[in-house]
C-alpha cells in the first residue's frame, strides 16, 4: 500500500518543474460544485440546534403549541429571556438563571488560577529542570489524564468534606478534610485538581521546545528557580496561557456533573440550575422558558468560542494529543 | 545545572502536583478499590469479608439494568463512531476543496464550545413528540415517519447516539484536517499525475498514513463513551425506563438514590477497568506507530 505513495513520491521528485495548475484562471469544476453543496447541507445540519434554540426562545407559548418547531417567531418578544434570567425555577428556588450565572463565574476564577497556577509551574520544572523522577511523574501523570471521574469522585467527596476516618486495627486515624463541600470552593478545587494532569502535560510540551541556551543564560545569570519563571518564562508563555485559558474557562463553565456532585443548594453552577429548570421543572413546560435558559447558558463560551476560535481550536487539539 | 541552591527549588515546586497525584489520584483510587470490595452502605465501611470479597461485583453482574448500562456503552461506542466517519469526510472535503474553510471549520466545531446539558436540551426539545422535528415532519406530510425516538425503549439510545455525532464530529474533523494537513502536499499532485482514482486515494494511500490520527480518535471516543452521562442525563434521564443508563449512570444512582457506596464503587472499578481495557493497548500500539514512523523518517 506504501509503496504506492513511494513510487508516486519519487516520480514527483523526478520531474524538475513543480507539478503546478494550468496557469489560466480556475473555473470552479462541477466536482468542486458537488461537494460545497454537500458541505453546505452538513453546516444547515449543525445549525438546526442552535437555530431553534434561539427561535423557540423568542416565541410565544402560544406560537410554540402551533407546533410548527422551525418557524420564525411571530415578533420579537424578549419576555423568555426575562423571565429565564430573573424567575425561572430550580427547584423551588424561583429566582432564574442569573443565580448560575453568579455561582459560575464564583468558580471560575478561583478554579482558573488554582489550576494554571499549579499545572503551568509543575510543567516548568518538568520541563527545563533536572528532576530525577520526571519522567516516571509525567508517565502517572498521562494515566491521571484518563481515569474516568468516577473512580475519584467520592473519595473527593470526602477530601472536600470532613475527611476520612480509617480504622488500622483498633486505632482510627482521621485524616481531615478540607471542610468546603457544598460551597463554590469545593467545585473550584475539584475543577483544579482534575484538570492539573493534562494541563501540566500542555504546559510541559510548551516549555519543553524553550531553547537549552535560554535555560543556560539565565542560570548563569544567577536566576533562581521563581525569578527565572517570573521573569523570562512567563513572559514567553503568553500564547500558551491564551490557549490553556480559553480551555479551562469552556470546559469549568460546559461542566455539569463536578458541580451537581460537589456543589450544594444555592451553589450550583449554571449548567445544573439549567438542568433543574428544564428537567426537573414542576407544573405546565415553558418551551420558551426552557430554550432562552439554554441560550443564556450557551452563551458565555459561544462568544468566546466565536471571538477566540484560532485558539479554541488549539487548545481542544493540544488537549487532545499530548501523548 | 547541579547548582546548589537550583536543587531544591524544583522538588519544592513539584510539591503540591505531587500531593495531589498521592491523595486525589492514586490514593482515591485505592479507597474506591477497597471500598468496593465492602459492604459499605451509606458510609465508609472498611472491614472486608475475604470469603466474599467479590460480593459487589457479583451483584453487578446478575443485576440486569447494570447489563444494560455496559450494553447501552457499547451500543454508544459503535454509534459513535459515526462520528470519526463524518469528521473525516468533512475533514477531507474541507481540505480538498480549500473554499469556505474557514466558515465550514467554524460551524462544525462549535458544538463542542457549548454545553452538553444544552445540547442534550436543545436534542430533547427536537424529538419533542408532539411539538418537534415530528410534528413538522407529520405537518409537511411524512406522516410515515418517526421521529419520536427518545419516548421508546428500542430507539432511545438511537436518539443519543445522534446527539453525540452532532456534538463529536466537527471534534474529530478538526484533528483530521490537522492529520491531512501534515500530509506531503506531493502525494497529492504525484497521484493525480499517475491518474490515481479518487477512492483508490483515500483508502490505498491517505487513510494508512493517517493510522496514527485515527487512533488517537479512536482512544478519545472510547475514554469519551467510559465517560458519557451529561447527554444522557439531559435528553432522556435515563429513560424511558432504565433503558438508556450507562454505566457512569449506574455509578451515580447507586450512590446517590440507593446509598449503597459499596456497589456504586463497584460500578467505578469497573468503568476504570474498562478504560484501562480499551486505552492500554491502544496507547501502546498508537507509540508503536510513532516509533515506527520516527524510525523510517531517520
Amino acid at each position: 500500500m506504501t509503496t504506492v505513495a513511494e513510487n508516486s513520491l519519487q516520480y514527483a521528485r523526478s520531474v524538475d518543474e513543480p507539478v503546478a495548475f494550468p496557469a489560466q484562471k480556475r473555473r470552479i469544476k462541477p466536482a468542486s460544485i458537488a461537494i460545497l453543496v454537500f458541505l453546505a447541507i452538513c453546516a444547515l445540519f449543525f445549525c438546526v440546534p442552535l437555530y431553534v434554540i434561539v427561535v423557540t426562545s423568542l416565541k410565544t407559548m402560544d406560537q410554540i403549541r402551533q407546533g410548527d418547531i422551525f418557524s420564525l417567531p411571530w415578533s420579537l418578544n424578549f419576555d423568555a429571556w426575562v423571565t429565564a434570567w430573573d424567575k425561572s425555577c430550580s427547584g423551588t428556588l424561583c429566582q432564574g438563571v442569573k443565580v448560575g450565572f453568579f455561582n459560575s463565574l464564583q468558580i471560575l476564577f478561583p478554579s482558573l488560577i488554582l489550576s494554571i497556577g499549579l499545572s503551568s509551574v509543575t510543567g516548568y520544572a518538568l520541563a527545563l529542570w533536572n528532576v530525577k523522577w520526571a519522567n516516571t511523574f509525567l508517565f502517572i501523570l498521562f494515566m491521571c489524564a484518563f481515569v474516568p471521574f468516577q473512580i475519584i469522585m467520592v473519595p473527593l467527596i470526602y477530601i472536600t468534606g470532613p475527611g476520612v476516618t480509617v480504622p488500622i486495627g483498633s486505632f482510627n486515624l482521621h485524616l481531615p478534610g478540607l471542610g468546603i463541600y457544598g460551597t463554590v470552593w469545593a467545585i473550584a478545587v475539584v475543577h483544579a485538581v482534575l484538570a492539573m494532569p493534562i494541563l501540566t502535560l500542555i504546559f510541559r510540551n510548551y516549555y519543553k521546545g524553550i531553547p537549552q541556551e535560554i535555560m543556560s543564560a539565565a542560570l548563569m545569570d544567577s536566576g533562581s528557580f521563581w525569578r527565572i519563571f517570573g521573569e523570562i518564562i512567563l513572559p514567553m508563555s503568553g500564547n500558551i496561557m491564551i490557549v490553556v485559558l480559553i480551555l479551562q474557562i469552556t470546559s469549568i463553565w460546559n461542566d455539569f456533573l463536578i458541580g451537581l456532585t460537589y456543589g450544594g443548594i444555592g451553589t450550583q453552577p449554571m449548567t445544573v440550575i439549567l438542568a433543574n429548570v428544564v428537567i426537573t421543572a414542576l407544573g405546565e413546560a415553558n418551551y420558551n422558558v426552557d430554550m432562552a435558559s439554554a441560550l443564556l447558558t450557551a452563551f458565555p463560551p459561544l462568544v468566546i468560542y466565536f471571538v477566540l476560535g484560532r485558539f479554541f481550536v488549539q487548545g481542544i487539539t493540544a488537549g487532545a494529543i499530548k501523548g | 545545572m547541579a547548582v546548589r541552591w537550583s536543587r531544591w527549588s524544583p522538588q519544592i515546586a513539584l510539591t503540591p502536583a505531587l500531593a495531589v497525584t498521592v491523595v486525589a489520584f492514586a490514593g482515591s483510587i485505592v479507597w474506591t478499590i477497597w471500598m468496593s470490595l465492602t459492604r459499605s452502605r451509606r458510609f465508609a465501611d472498611y472491614t472486608i469479608n475475604w470469603a466474599e470479597w467479590a460480593r459487589q461485583y457479583v451483584r453487578l453482574a446478575n443485576d440486569d439494568i447494570f447489563i444494560t448500562a455496559l450494553k447501552n456503552m457499547v451500543i454508544l461506542g459503535v454509534g459513535s463512531l459515526l462520528a470519526i466517519v463524518f469528521g473525516f469526510i468533512l475533514a477531507a472535503m474541507i481540505d480538498r476543496e480549500k473554499r469556505g474553510e474557514g466558515i465550514f471549520r467554524t460551524v462544525f466545531l462549535y458544538p463542542l464550545a457549548v454545553s452538553l446539558i444544552v445540547t442534550g436540551l436543545a436534542w430533547r426539545w427536537l424529538f419533542n413528540p408532539t411539538l418537534g422535528v415530528q410534528n413538522f415532519l407529520h405537518q409537511i406530510g411524512l406522516t410515515a415517519v418517526n421521529f419520536d425516538w427518545l419516548s421508546y425503549p428500542s430507539t432511545a439510545m438511537y436518539g443519543i447516539i445522534l446527539g453525540t455525532v452532532w456534538q463529536g464530529a466537527g471534534f474529530y474533523m478538526a484533528l483530521m484536517l490537522s492529520g491531512l494537513k501534515g500530509i506531503n502536499t506531493e502525494i497529492w499532485s504525484a497521484a493525480k499525475l499517475d491518474g490515481v482514482s479518487f477512492w483508490r486515494l483515500y483508502a490505498e494511500i491517505i487513510i494508512p498514513m493517517m493510522k496514527f490520527t485515527f487512533l488517537t480518535c479512536a482512544i478519545l471516543l472510547s475514554l469519551g463513551v467510559v465517560k458519557a452521562y451529561d447527554m444522557v442525563y439531559a435528553m432522556t434521564n435515563g429513560g424511558p425506563g432504565q433503558s438508556t443508563w450507562v454505566p457512569a449512570y449506574y455509578m451515580l444512582d447507586a450512590y446517590w438514590q440507593k446509598s449503597n457506596l459499596g456497589l456504586a464503587a463497584g460500578a467505578a472499578v469497573v468503568m476504570l477497568a474498562i478504560t484501562a481495557v480499551i486505552f492500554i493497548p491502544l496507547v501502546l500500539l498508537t507509540g508503536w506507530q510513532l516509533r515506527r514512523r520516527e524510525a523510517k523518517a531517520t
